[in-house]
């Protein structure tokens, strides 16, 4: 019981939050607890959960990717141009996804081959990809986009959107990645001790050039899903939501040093901050003003377990003294 | 203490040539993009658009000086436009509802800027949260702060104290007031980090963290030190863009974070901390003013600045990278000489 508490007890305390905000939202209003409507508002955070999806492999390495916004918006206006140009979804989806993950692939080799820090390479990509995204859409954008591109944003199966299947999908994909297969052990070996990794014979730099290039094919996919949501493409889409795709990262405990984390511990932190949204428009919250909820939520997730062993370390070490506390702190 | 004798002979080393290299490339950087865009426009060399681009990198700059104190140290304040927006926000109010507050505006912003800067060097150095998440998440909480105080009022230029609304107009010999005022921040910060004990142990730290400890210096209070600096500084900034603005409403400053880093790195702090200077931020805040002003004369469409802007970051970077080799290769060489010796 112990040893599921220690390994689950950040999905549990997700699902709990998850709870209680959801019984908070219901009170609000009658209709929140309606799984048509649930599953309905579950819409809007597709494309948040693809881009935390493609972004966590990379956090657990070690690394960020702050450009996948600007990569997604790459992704949304080439799928635009692509459309009205006449070419058939079969042909422009994988293209735009070979596009983004080559998008992402420079940034994992700025990062890994050429050693330099991830997150200002990807601040510079994130102008330079957000740049390129402008250039393709032109100033007015693209709209009338044909409804073959638009039937992700348009179908239910029963009474479930085509887009969340799609989420749960590869939030399977990504658990079956990150805990079954090679990738998934590297990358924890990385984030754990790149050096160490690298002596023990996994290949660094490989591992990280995919995980990025991954995060680009699903900021790509994401930009499909936006395109099929919104209905048109444009140079800014998508600008600015990196910093809830982060939190929602690390909301679902991984950790941004690297080496922990798991895939349901990203979809639930995205169920999490999907229902407090949902909750504080439902009690009309400002838009800005709900920023502040979920920035409280980000730091006390890390800092309330930490205050609470601060102070406990405190009172135990007590008798010993100096040198336990001296040990604790590295 | 042999402290004296080593800064004399790190001058001579490879590693402080490479550093003072990265602060000239930048100067040199700056030169040439200069000689391009008046090569192309006759308007850019004139006296009226050097002003006009002095005048747009005087806010920035004294924000990536602010910054790059948190920089030194190896961590980040992504913060830093709530933080503006903030202070901005709540001072121009309160000076505008109790008119007698309006000459101490200045140091209502310093205790605001010194308060929030407290919280993100405690989440930092006492909570021990990576300083990305903890900004990030103060970033979040400071901006949804000042939404909820705001209620999504705006304060209008008419409320700001005059002397504010004057300054942001003011041209002292020839150049903006704001362009003096930065000048003044960006070089007191430098003289403190250059003789003030705070500034050494700020680059010790950033150095090399575990050295630091090991030498008794107190990364709590030196972080806490390093971040209620930058609130301070980010405070000051916002002041000034919220009396320029005039009409201010909770979204001021917002993103500009990104803005501010990229000025730091183009200026030459290494992100890994411990190297750069406040003065090399600075120019970084007038190459990204120039790009912007020579890229607008030029005509070149708004797209094309980001992706020259984001390129630019990635080779200051590149460089940095270099530089930070030549410094490791040239330190482990005497060390290895010390001990062969």
């Amino acid at each position: 019981m112990k040893n599921v508490i220690r390994t689950w007890g950040w999905e549990g305390l997700l699902i709990v939050l998850i709870a209680l905000a959801a019984i908070w939202s219901s009170t609000l209003s009658p209709y929140f607890l309606d799984p048509v409507n649930l599953l309905n508002s579950g819409q809007f955070f597709v494309i948040f959960s693809l881009m935390a999806f493609g972004l966590f492999p990379i956090v657990v390495q070690g690394e960020i990717d702050i450009s996948l916004a600007s990569t997604l918006a790459v992704g949304s206006v080439m799928l635009g141009k692509l459309s009205v140009d006449g070419v058939p979804l079969a042909l422009a989806l994988p293209l735009t996804l070979v596009v983004c993950a080559i998008l992402g692939a420079i940034n994992g080799l700025l990062v890994a081959v050429a050693g330099l820090p991830s997150l200002v390479v990807t601040l510079g990509t994130l102008g330079a990809y957000r740049g390129i995204a402008y250039i393709i859409a032109g100033d007015a954008g693209v709209t009338g986009i044909p409804p073959e591109y638009l039937t992700l944003g348009s179908t239910w199966v029963g009474i479930v959107p085509v887009s969340v299947i799609l989420v749960a999908i590869f939030a399977a994909l990504l658990t079956v990645l990150m805990a079954q297969t090679r990738f998934g052990r590297y990358s924890y070996a990385i984030g754990n001790n790149a050096k160490a990794a690298q002596m023990a014979g996994v290949p660094v730099a490989a591992t990280r050039v995919a995980a990025y290039a991954l995060a680009g094919a699903l900021a790509g996919l994401a930009g499909l899903v936006w395109v099929a949501q919104y209905q048109s493409a444009r140079g800014d889409n998508a600008d600015g939501t990196i910093l809830f795709v982060i939190t929602a990262v690390v909301l679902g405990g991984v950790s941004i040093k690297g080496g922990s984390g798991r895939a349901v511990g990203v979809l639930l932190a995205i169920i999490l901050l999907g229902t407090l949204q949902t909750g504080m428009r439902l009690a009309n919250v400002p838009g800005t003003g709900q920023t502040l909820v979920i920035g409280a939520l980000l730091i006390g997730s890390i800092g309330i377990p930490r205050a609470v062993q601060l102070v406990r370390e405190r009172f135990a070490a007590a008798p010993r003294g100096a040198a336990s506390r001296s040990v604790t702190s590295p | 203490m042999s402290a004296a004798s080593t800064p004399t002979k790190k001058r001579f080393s490879g590693g402080a040539a490479a550093l003072r290299v990265r602060f000239l490339g930048v100067l040199v950087f700056l030169i040439i993009i200069a000689i391009v865009f008046a090569a192309l426009s006759p308007r850019f060399l004139t006296f009226d658009n050097t002003r006009s681009i002095l005048f747009t990198a005087a806010i920035l700059a004294i924000a990536a000086a602010g910054q790059s104190l948190v920089v030194l140290t190896g961590n980040l304040d992504l913060s830093v436009g709530s933080i503006m927006g903030l202070t901005a926000y709540v001072v121009f109010d309160i000076s505008g509802k109790i008119t007698a507050l309006q000459p101490v505006v200045l140091i209502m912003a310093i205790l605001i800027g010194a308060l929030l800067g407290f919280i993100n060097g405690f989440l930092i150095s006492v909570l021990q949260i990576p300083s990305i998440v903890a900004t990030l998440g103060t970033l979040s909480i400071y901006r949804g702060f000042v939404s909820f105080y705001g209620n999504a009022r705006e304060i209008t230029t008419g409320t700001l104290p005059p002397f504010m609304r004057d300054l942001a107009q003011a041209i002292w010999l020839g150049v903006p007031a704001y362009v003096w005022v930065a000048l003044l921040v960006v070089v007191l910060t430098g003289l403190a980090l250059r003789f003030h004990p705070w500034g050494r142990m700020l680059y010790a730290y950033g150095s090399n963290p575990k050295a630091a400890r090991f030498y008794g210096l107190n990364s709590t209070y030196i972080i806490i030190g390093a971040y209620t600096g930058a609130g301070v500084i980010a405070a000051i900034a916002g002041l000034l863009l919220g009396a320029q603005v005039g009409n201010i409403n909770s979204l001021l400053a917002n993103g500009i974070e990104l803005q501010v880093l990229a000025a730091v790195v183009i200026g030459g702090v290494s992100i890994w901390g411990g190297s750069g200077s406040v003065y090399g931020a600075a120019i970084g805040a007038i190459v990204l003013a120039t790009i912007n002003n020579g890229l607008v004369l030029l005509q070149v469409q708004e797209f094309y600045r980001l992706l020259i802007q984001g390129v630019a970051i990635i080779l200051a970077v590149a460089v940095d990278a270099l530089v930070q080799k030549r410094v490791i290769g040239a330190t482990t060489r005497r060390r290895i000489m010390e001990v062969q010796a």
